[in-house]
């Protein structure tokens, strides 16, 4: 029971409450306003003679005697073989993931674990990768991938993105590791397990709230990357994000821009569910390893 | 069956010297105390007869096999650490039988060996509780049933009791002596404390800044200290410490004047123990001063002047009562004081 002097004044929490439902809107709203077009026609969402055109859905219901339509999605996902772009974000993301917590696991706790200096210029020296753009990396890579006949396939981009992504799984994942005691690790070791077996069934168990984290933010590295895929890949391989941009059109083709819009609620709607479902993990990863660390 | 042996072991960590040239050779079923402040090396020795630590030179043998290059897990040592180090992700039952799952022990037999164990520790009604769940002595409880619940050769056991409260740590010392009893098992007890080393102690090794000060029973040890070091870690308080010159068999220094001492003329540190000195009838003591201060314990008073820069204390009746500043005389008989050369700090047989 909450005591009277715990009680916020009504007030304040009239206050609070109007705060949190115009912060709310304010940041949902892209997103909604985005969800709701993406079921009109052209004319309507980027109607110059009047916005409420695109809330109404008045030419929409001229062209296709209906107030919603799904041409946007039609056309992306049948037509433009968006599916395809889903797929490839599948594989590239699945595969960075997996690789990156793999060598971010074993290198972050050796490191972590670690009594020798070369560890700290170790960590130093992947942090100064990491602070370069994405761009920089790929602009050197490119000429070495032509030469070698290896551009524009999935693997290429994987490996260039875990590249990117591997100082940071191995400072996340290092951190973490620093604040499990190592008294943990010895104690496995004397109660029977080799050093390998101490990492597996003690530590990892423990860990499981940053690898997760790590994992998901690896994962979005993957998911929301432009910058690689756009210059890496071919266009029988992209990945989602540089298909939208490719639904946008250059100045040399016209592109479908409500093609765009519905690939990009496509893109955003897994987000929402992933986030929603580990948002314990990640709260607790958060503030178990990165924050104290 | 487990001796255990320790040929000229060194650790050295570039310049540093953590442990110099340690030689002994611990009894089977013998519980051996290493002693001593903080970085003297005694948890660096256990963490070499655990595998933890790499030793520099030298050779330990369990049994009479060389265990140098043998992982922890090959040792048959199990060890109590200071923080407990449970996992806390399993909870009490799991984190006893992890030593007994990872070793492959028939699992059929898993069951009556835990509950055993946790009998032993009363922890009986603990079992499906998770370490975050407990207290620091249902803790440190865990950990010891996890050590012996694989019935090993060696005992490892590190400061176990530092992290509990006064009144928790006297029960558990006791309950920890009394498993030592009870199982019977080689057992190697690092500790700060010199209480817990008089305690629990078979034999005890004090050790300072890496090099072994005396070996010795916690009798021996007490008696008969070999040097002033030991003398001044052992006992409560510690032994009193007085520098000074004997000239013709007598000891002096500012107002200490103690006859009948059978040693050559020199500078000396005469030492003597609180409890064997007495308050004196004024004027007839060895040694005369104001009273520095004035302790009572409960079942004594602790009565402290100023010699120099030593701080010299009598325990006397607990009735004693005086003021800060009141002359005392102290009767302190030549056959209680022991000698240490002032310089090497050395013991002086009188």
């Amino acid at each position: 029971m909450a005591s009277k002097a715990q009680q916020r004044p009504l007030a304040l929490q009239i206050v609070l409450l109007i705060t949190l439902v115009v912060w709310m809107a304010a940041a949902a709203f892209p997103f909604f306003w985005t969800l709701w077009g993406s079921f009109k026609v052209e004319a309507d969402f980027f109607s110059l003679a009047d916005w409420t055109n695109a809330l109404t859905g008045r030419m929409t219901s001229m062209e296709t005697g209906e107030a919603f339509t799904a041409q946007g999605y039609y056309g992306a996902w049948i037509q433009e073989e968006f599916w395809r772009a889903t797929l490839n974000s599948v594989l590239v993301c699945l595969f960075v993931v997996t690789i990156s917590l793999t060598l971010g696991t074993l290198g972050g706790y050796a490191l972590a674990r670690s009594t020798y200096r070369y560890a700290f210029w170790f960590l130093l020296i992947a942090l100064i990768f990491r602070a370069m753009p994405p761009i920089t990396l790929v602009s050197g890579y490119l000429p070495v991938f032509f030469e070698w006949n290896v551009w524009g396939y999935l693997p290429t981009a994987i490996i260039v993105l875990v590249a990117i992504n591997q100082p940071f799984t191995l400072w996340m994942l290092h951190s973490f590791f620093k604040n499990i005691p190592q008294d943990l690790d010895e104690s496995a070791m004397v109660d029977g397990c080799t050093r390998f077996q101490a990492f597996r069934h003690v530590i990892i168990p423990v860990m499981w709230p940053g690898v997760i984290t790590t994992g998901l933010f690896s994962f979005l590295l993957a998911y929301n990357d432009f910058a690689v895929t756009a210059m890496i890949l071919d266009k029988q391989n992209q990945t989602m994000v540089p298909k939208i941009a490719s639904f946008l059109g250059t100045t040399q083709t016209k592109g479908n821009v409500m093609f765009a819009v519905a690939a990009v609620v496509s893109t955003t709607a897994p987000l929402f569910l992933l986030i929603m479902f580990f948002q314990r993990q990640i709260v607790s990863g958060l503030t178990a390893g990165a924050v104290k660390g | 069956m487990a001796e255990i042996q320790l040929r000229n072991v060194n650790k050295r960590w570039g310049n540093f010297v953590g442990v110099d040239n340690f030689n002994l050779t611990i009894a089977d079923k013998e519980f051996l105390v290493l002693l001593g402040p903080s970085g003297c090396g005694k948890t660096t020795t256990m963490r070499m007869i655990a595998g933890l630590e790499d030793i520099t030179e030298g050779e330990i043998a369990i049994d009479g096999r060389v265990v140098n290059d043998l992982d922890p897990k090959d040792r048959d040592v199990a060890m109590v650490f200071q923080s407990y180090a449970l996992y806390p992700n399993m909870n009490v039952y799991e984190n006893i039988r992890f030593p007994l799952k990872v070793r492959g022990v028939d699992a059929s037999t898993h069951d009556e060996r835990v509950r055993r164990a946790s009998a032993m520790v009363e922890l009986d009604d603990f079992l499906h509780r998770k370490p975050a769940e407990l207290s620091g002595g249902q803790r440190q409880r865990v950990a010891l049933a996890r050590a012996i619940v694989r019935e090993p050769n060696v005992f490892l056991m590190d400061e176990p009791l530092s992290n509990l409260d006064a009144k928790l740590r006297v029960s558990t010392r006791a309950q920890i002596k009394n498993l030592s009893h009870e199982l019977a098992v080689t057992t190697i007890y690092v500790t700060h404390d010199q209480i817990e080393a008089m305690t629990l102690a078979d034999r005890v090794v004090v050790m300072e800044k890496g090099v072994v000060q005396q070996v010795g029973s916690p009798t021996e040890i007490y008696d008969r200290p070999a040097n002033a070091f030991v003398a001044s870690f052992i006992g409560n308080p510690a032994m009193n410490l007085i520098d000074g010159e004997i000239t013709d068999g007598i000891f002096e220094t500012r107002n200490t004047h103690i006859s009948g001492l059978g040693h050559a003329d020199g500078k000396v540190t005469l030492g003597f123990r609180a409890e064997d000195a007495a308050l004196a009838p004024e004027g007839d003591g060895q040694i005369t001063a104001p009273i520095y201060t004035l302790e009572l314990l409960g079942d004594a008073t602790m009565i402290s002047v100023r010699i120099g820069q030593s701080l010299v204390a009598v325990k006397t009746d607990k009735s004693f009562r005086a003021e800060i500043g009141d002359p005392v005389s102290i009767h302190v008989p030549p056959d209680i004081c022991h000698l240490f050369s002032t310089e090497t700090g050395q013991r002086i047989e009188g």
